[in-house]
């Protein structure tokens, strides 16, 4: 009698297990969301994230709290994510640096194997930009100058090892010319020293000297991308002027390694829909954000083919792993 | 006088808008409260408070942002003065004799002074923006890696003038800073430095080190006093200071506003760098400089208006010329640019009456700030009253709790802990750990716009003796650093020879 009752027991509890299992994947989200941004509040990345869990909680029908861990450019928030429990309930918001860092000799404590891609959002080309007095007029004056004037021309970066850094430094080695890189702690102070007419160029993305441009200070010479940018239509990629570099930032919603697929499914949807919404797309608008949505086989295809150019070109540079 | 006619008019739609003037009132008290609370900045108030503006109309959501700065920025001070918890880092240098003052029984002294002395120099720096940005705006972009580098130099010398009695065991807890700045990553380079392969010492987390050297080291010496349970002090009195006091502290705050909103403008240089400059000039141009360090409510009057001074300052390049002048500003320009408003030449002309609006909006936070901080001295006081046996697992918790907040990282609570014991020695044994926040502050800051100019003039050291800001600013240093040493050793000399 003892004997089945327990059985019997354990047939329910086994029971409950089972169906309480996929009552969960059925029933996902089935609370709060929390969306780890590895950059600190009030930046692009953390703008574009508090837009995304703004308009994404109506789709998901649960609210998304939006939590900053900085430090370590970006390594503190990008290990969280990856080591967060695979249950949907911790996603991160993934920037390019996710498949720079592990590639730099900085022992990062994951690769993008550790992730799990579910939308590309955003995404900004570099850019070749001068002060409105350079003498530099076109994208050919300055590599005609660059080539016959080894080291003269000195452009800012964001930081060393940082994207743009690595954006002049592929267009050095693609172009065949030499320039002196400035680092500077991110793009502003980089664009701040070029007006001041400190440097002589930077490559910052568009969006960032955007304002500039449009003031009248600054003057866009080429755009590092496979197409021309939307906003400014009669500035050349260097592509069409046969230097073949293409270096962009990106920012995406990502996931730690092994999501179930009912999850990354029920995510993907909710990521279609919000980078669909007009409302999300006019706050992009708004923060001169430029939307470029990618579902997740096309942003796991990106950020692997990333990857690949960063390993190959940091060890070319010498910034790599030793 | 244009300026005047078009501000007069912002100040006429401004009152037409209730809206606005009760965001501002808002603002302004988020800001104080988070101001006060150790580890929650300026900055991150501004940043927590951004996306709630989204859905608002440009003035009233950017009035309530600058309330909140203005606010935060005062703030700070206040639990310097009371606790020697400074809430922002440009407090650090307000605590050095507010707290002296607190344990002299004159804490409402200095907190009427620090209220009066930050909304003076927010104010004037405000109307300063309103009518000077044109000529400033063209200083700030002058700045390049040479003059930042010599500013920076400057910023370290102060050290000497902060040590208190000893300027020796200043300059050594100022090299320890030093030290503990080389943590990290390289600025210009990339590669980690000390930091063992632990991913979260690659950017010092100056904060937690700034709380656990002031807050946790002053709570765990009380841990060790008999007198636990007994009641700190007395109530706050002399809270509005007397006509005396403002005579005595008018040219003070005057010349602390102008360096802090010139530090302002100047990229990169916040409210921390105004507030300890302006403590050094404070003490330079006063009679009784070995006073500072004692409780001088010179030195409080100066570090508050220096520090609010650098908001107007800071504002000023950020709406000109659309680059941000520090964190806070930085974080703004993107608020700005949420609402239609993109900073830069072209603000002034196609929003004109939006911006001046603002500008007659930012004056008003900083009335309703003097108010504000005035009429919650008093409440605020009462946290003296609370015996210290309550008072200090209170600071502690606080202590624990602003660490882990600026990150959200617990490894952050560690280093305050760490910190905390390091504070505490130092404190047995008579060193400042002001010189250590300083040096942490500045010593990146020289380090790598040393090494940035030279990247910029190909390796050459011409730009140490070329360049008039910076031959200038170095001028200054050497003059900082070693004044106060060799009359420290002119008097020991004279003291041996008078023993002997």
């Amino acid at each position: 009698m003892k004997s089945v009752t327990f059985s019997m027991l354990g047939a329910v509890c086994a029971g409950v297990l089972v169906l309480g299992g996929s009552a969960f994947a059925a029933d996902y989200p089935s609370k709060q969301l929390e969306l780890v941004v590895p950059y600190a509040a009030g930046g692009g990345t953390d703008l574009l994230a508090r837009a995304y869990a703004d308009t994404a909680k109506n789709y998901a029908g649960q609210a998304i709290g939006v939590v900053n861990k900085t430090g370590g450019a970006g390594a503190i928030g990008l290990s969280d994510i990856a080591r967060g429990k695979a249950d949907g309930y911790k996603i991160g918001m993934g920037t390019v640096e996710m498949s720079m860092l592990p590639h730099m000799g900085q022992n990062a404590a994951f690769t993008i194997k550790d992730f799990t891609p579910i939308a590309r959002l955003n995404a900004e080309p570099s850019a070749i930009s001068v002060n409105k007095d350079s003498p530099l007029k076109t994208v050919e004056e300055f590599l005609e100058f660059a080539k016959a004037n080894p080291g003269k021309i000195r452009i800012g970066n964001s930081g060393p090892g940082a994207i743009w850094h690595i954006a002049a430094a592929a267009l050095e080695d693609k172009a065949g010319i030499t320039v002196t890189h400035v680092p500077f702690d991110g793009a502003a102070p980089a664009i701040t020293a070029l007006l001041g007419g400190h440097i002589e160029a930077v490559t910052v993305s568009v969006q960032e000297v955007a304002s500039h441009v449009d003031g009248g200070n600054i003057r866009l010479l080429a755009v590092l991308d496979n197409q021309r940018h939307p906003k400014y239509p009669d500035i050349p990629t260097l592509k069409e002027k046969g230097v073949d570099v293409a270096v962009s930032t990106w920012r995406g919603i990502v996931g730690p390694a092994n999501l179930p697929a009912d999850v990354v499914a029920k995510l993907s949807d909710i990521s279609a829909k919000t980078a669909a919404d007009p409302a999300f797309q006019e706050t992009l608008k708004k923060m001169n954000l430029t939307a470029a949505y990618l579902d997740a086989a096309g942003f796991k295809d990106a950020i692997e083919k990333d990857n690949a150019f960063f390993e190959e070109f940091m060890a070319k540079l010498g910034i790599g792993k030793k | 006088m244009e300026q005047l006619t078009m501000l007069l008019s912002g100040f006429a739609t401004l009152f037409q808008d209730p809206w606005t003037l009760i965001l501002a009132v808002f603002g302004v008290a988020v800001g104080i409260v988070i101001g006060a609370l150790p580890g929650l900045t300026a900055t991150m108030g501004v940043a927590i408070i951004l996306p709630f503006t989204f859905g608002m109309a440009a003035v009233p959501g950017l009035t309530m942002i600058c309330g909140v700065y203005f606010g935060g920025v005062y703030a700070g001070a206040v639990t310097a003065i009371l606790l020697r918890i400074p809430g922002t880092p440009a407090a650090a240098a307000t605590a050095i004799d507010g707290y002296e003052l607190t344990k002299k029984g004159e804490g409402g002294k200095a907190l009427g002074v620090a209220t009066f002395s930050s909304f003076t120099g927010g104010f004037i720096s405000i109307l300063m923006l309103v009518f000077l940005s044109p000529i400033l705006a063209s200083f700030a972009l002058k700045f390049s890696a040479a003059e930042t580098f010599a500013l920076a130099v400057f910023g370290l010398s102060i050290i000497a003038s902060i040590s208190g009695s000893n300027p020796i065991k200043g300059l050594m807890a100022g090299f320890l800073g030093l030290i503990i700045a080389t943590i990290g990553l390289d600025p210009m380079g990339g590669f980690p430095r000390f930091t063992w392969g632990i991913p979260d010492l690659m950017q010092v987390p100056f904060i937690p080190v700034m709380i656990g050297l002031f807050a946790a080291s002053e709570a765990f010496k009380t841990i060790g006093e008999s007198d636990i349970a007994a009641k700190t002090a007395v109530a706050l009195k002399n809270i509005i200071p007397t006509r005396e006091t403002f005579r005595h502290i008018a040219g003070t705050v005057l010349r602390s506003t102008f360096l802090g909103a010139f530090i302002g403008c100047v990229p990169g240089a916040g409210a921390d760098i105004a507030a300890f400059v302006a403590y050094n000039e404070a003490k330079r141009f006063s009679k009784h400089p070995e006073n500072f360090g004692k409780g001088e409510v010179l030195a409080v009057a100066a570090c508050e208006s220096g520090a609010n001074g650098c908001t107007g300052g800071a504002m000023l390049p950020m709406l000109t010329l659309g680059v941000p002048g520090d964190a806070v500003t930085a974080v703004m320009l993107g608020a700005l640019t949420i609402q239609g408003m993109q900073p830069g030449p072209l603000l002034f002309r196609d929003h004109a009456d939006k911006v001046f609006t603002l500008f007659a909006g930012m004056l008003f936070c900083y009335v309703i700030m003097l108010a504000m901080g005035l009429g919650s001295l008093r409440f605020i006081g009462k946290l003296l009253q609370m015996p210290k046996s309550v008072l200090t697992p209170l600071i502690l918790a606080l202590s624990i709790v602003g660490s882990y907040a600026i990150n959200n990282n617990t490894f952050d609570i560690g280093i305050m802990l760490v910190s905390g014991v390091i504070g505490y020695v130092m404190q047995k044994y008579d060193f400042p750990p002001s010189p250590v926040v300083l040096a942490l502050i500045m010593g990146p800051m020289a380090e790598s716009n040393f090494r940035r100019a030279l990247t910029m003039t190909g390796g050459s050291y011409d730009f140490l003796w070329t360049r008039p800001i910076t031959v200038g600013f170095l001028l200054l240093a050497a003059a900082s650093l070693l004044l106060p040493v060799v009359r420290y050793l002119l008097a020991r000399r004279r003291s041996r020879a008078a023993a002997a």
